[in-house]
């Protein structure tokens, strides 16, 4: 069994002006290499909130959250973006590509942070936009790309670190239902053939069943 | 990130928003413009006058002797001398070794009028006691050429240069004549109010080409003419010397005598001090001029802090993003940082090239003023160094990477979820 992702007891209280907000209230979660799990639960569930924490955009306020061994709410700055350069992609429902890089620079840029030369770093991202199918857009700004395909690059730039954890957050909500269906079939495809762990949060269900394995949250626990 | 990935998304940054990147730079540019100008102008006036300066004699030394303050009661009589320049002082130096030249001077009475004969004819003539390195007083002209004769040798008793109008003016008006007058005798005649006269004889040894009347003597006739106006025979033991110059080995030497001198209560004056007070003189006015470029500097610092700082602003999305797929704070403080330095530099450069310019404009304009003005002076004033540039270049981008630090601590500092949930 190689537990790549575990969640203990999880907990983030957030501050809203003078009062607290419990977004998660004590998960445990357990996610094994090369799963595909979805995570859903109505708005407010604390999804994205879980999400957050496992790619080490957010701390923990209780609990503990370990990836591939490492305690992510015990450690520093600078290994918390190690780990996300190296050990998480991340994809967002609304791309988050910068809107003034080409395709093949903007899967390219995690790299730079890396310290990759750019002529390899620009091969890599090249060798992974024709992975995803859009060799032929590798010098299109997002502006000139459907949704889909900015997507689509959006997780080529999500790969492009080698990392062992794939998490995307509502990938299909700016998609119509094909496109989306398209995301998804891609995804279920890396996971398959790269033996990548994937963890989606939605909302939809016809999304979640994609995944290996479906976990329900409801106001900060899960639902067993 | 690398050091070439750095420049060029920094550079790619700015490029994307050229005109606010021109405006944030103009500040700097017009500082740098100020300071590159100004110092430009100290290097090069300051190179300009050494030259000069050396050129004419940096060794060399004036002693004055010192007189009494002057007080109500005294206020138009000639004053009392309380440190003189004595016949020993000036023997004292002669035997330095590192004196060249000693050369004491009388001058003629003020107020004593003084008269030229020759035949029957006489003539209201001036009187310049010395020689050829009377000219130092004055380093941008050129003294006066012989037209016949020889120059007075150090004192040259009993003999006189003439100058040529001075003689066309007694009735010798052909050329040939300034050979015949060599070693003619003429007459000094010093006129008293009180009526008496004295005539002095001298022999004619050189003929010079000056535009007024005048008559060069030596010490020794110059002592006997102010001892009968003054009426003592014992002028130079109660007067001593009206002026000494001397000519030191070095200049380093001049310094020294120039210290001793000083302390025995001599007034000294030399081209070095004179070289010395204009150098302050420059400092101070480099000084206030370069503030007012300091000062602008600042204001610009302000300007591009408040510009990075609405640029962090704009860009709080991808701050966001750039966190999530894996920059960390210090490689977006880093970002940052860059681009407000490339905007320093930026106005640096157009500071620098543009100083140079108005460096090169004053310079002719104050070529062209003083070719009007008749001066004798030419030069180039303002001079732009390598190292100048260098200097100017860097404390440009200096002040535009210290004035992104805040605004660059700021994006650092962005939490990257609340960042990405923005616009």
């Amino acid at each position: 069994m190689d537990v790549v992702v575990r969640a203990v007891d999880l907990a983030r209280r957030f501050k809203m002006g003078n009062a607290f907000v419990d977004a998660l209230r004590g998960v445990d979660l357990s996610i094994e290499r090369g799963e595909f799990v979805a995570l859903v639960g109505p708005s407010g569930s604390g999804k994205s909130t879980v999400l957050n924490l496992i790619g080490g955009l957010d701390r923990p306020t209780g609990g503990e959250v370990w990836i591939d061994g490492v305690e992510l709410g015990a450690t520093d700055e600078r290994t918390l973006t190690r780990h996300r350069r190296e050990h998480v992609g991340f994809v967002f429902q609304t791309f988050n590509l910068l809107p003034r890089l080409t395709a093949v620079e903007n899967v390219a840029l995690p790299l730079m942070f890396s310290g990759v030369p750019r002529r390899e770093r620009l091969d890599r991202a090249r060798t992974l936009l024709e992975n995803v199918g859009l060799g032929q857009r590798l010098t299109h700004r997002p502006g000139q790309l459907s949704g889909g395909e900015q997507q689509r690059v959006a997780i080529a730039r999500a790969l492009v670190g080698h990392p062992a954890l794939l998490l995307a957050d509502e990938p299909t909500g700016n998609l119509d239902t094909t496109t989306g269906a398209e995301i998804m079939a891609l995804l279920k495809n890396l996971n398959q053939e790269r033996q990548l762990t994937v963890l989606v949060v939605t909302h939809d269900p016809e999304v979640a069943s994609f995944a290996d394995r479906i976990v329900t949250l409801r106001d900060g626990r899960v639902q067993t | 990130m690398t050091r070439g990935d750095l420049l060029r998304t920094s550079f790619g940054n700015l490029g994307r928003h050229p005109v606010r990147t021109v405006l944030s730079a103009v500040g700097v540019t017009v500082g740098i413009l100020t300071i590159v100008t100004m110092v430009s102008l100290g290097v090069g006036v300051q190179k300009e006058i050494l030259q000069q300066f050396q050129g004419a004699g940096l060794e060399t030394i004036s002693v004055r002797p010192v007189t009494e303050e002057r007080s109500a009661y005294t206020a138009f009589a000639e004053p009392k001398r309380t440190v003189l320049i004595t016949p020993e002082l000036v023997e004292e130096m002669q035997a330095r070794e590192d004196v060249v030249e000693v050369l004491p001077r009388v001058y003629v009475p003020w107020g004593a009028t003084v008269y030229l004969q020759a035949g029957d004819r006489e003539l209201n003539v001036r009187v310049y006691v010395g020689d050829s390195t009377w000219g130092l007083n004055d380093p941008f002209t050129e003294f006066p050429r012989l037209e016949s004769g020889r120059e007075l040798v150090q004192d040259s008793p009993g003999e006189v240069i003439l100058s040529k109008d001075a003689l066309e003016a007694l009735g010798y008006d052909e050329q040939s004549d300034w050979e015949d007058v060599i070693g003619q005798e003429v007459h000094l005649l010093l006129k008293a109010p009180r009526g008496d006269m004295a005539s002095f004889p001298l022999v004619v040894a050189g003929v010079r080409d000056t535009t007024y009347w005048g008559a060069n003597i030596g010490v020794t006739d110059a002592l006997a003419l102010k001892s009968w106006w003054y009426n003592d025979p014992d002028i130079l033991e109660h007067e001593g010397y009206d002026m000494l110059r001397i000519k030191a080995a070095s200049i380093n030497d001049a310094a020294q005598i120039v210290g001793e001198l000083q302390e025995q209560g001599f007034e000294v004056e030399s081209l070095r001090l004179l070289l010395d007070n204009i150098n302050r003189a420059m400092v101070v006015l480099q000084t206030m001029l370069g503030s007012i470029g300091a000062l602008a500097l600042l204001v610009a610092s302000i300007g591009i802090a408040n510009t990075m700082i609405m640029v962090v602003y704009e860009r709080t999305r991808e701050i966001g993003i750039l966190k999530a797929i894996g920059a960390s704070p210090g490689d977006i403080r880093v970002l940052f940082v860059a681009e407000s330095a490339l905007i320093g530099l930026a106005g640096g450069v157009a500071g620098t090239i543009l100083g140079w310019l108005l460096g090169l404009g004053l310079n002719r304009l104050i070529l062209a003023i003083l070719r009007w003005q008749e001066a004798p002076v030419r030069g180039t004033f303002f001079v732009v160094t390598g190292w100048l540039v260098l200097l100017a270049l860097a404390f440009a981008t200096v002040v535009g990477l210290l004035s992104g630090l805040y605004p660059a601590a700021r994006a650092a500092r962005l939490d990257p979820i609340e960042a990405l949930r923005y616009e």
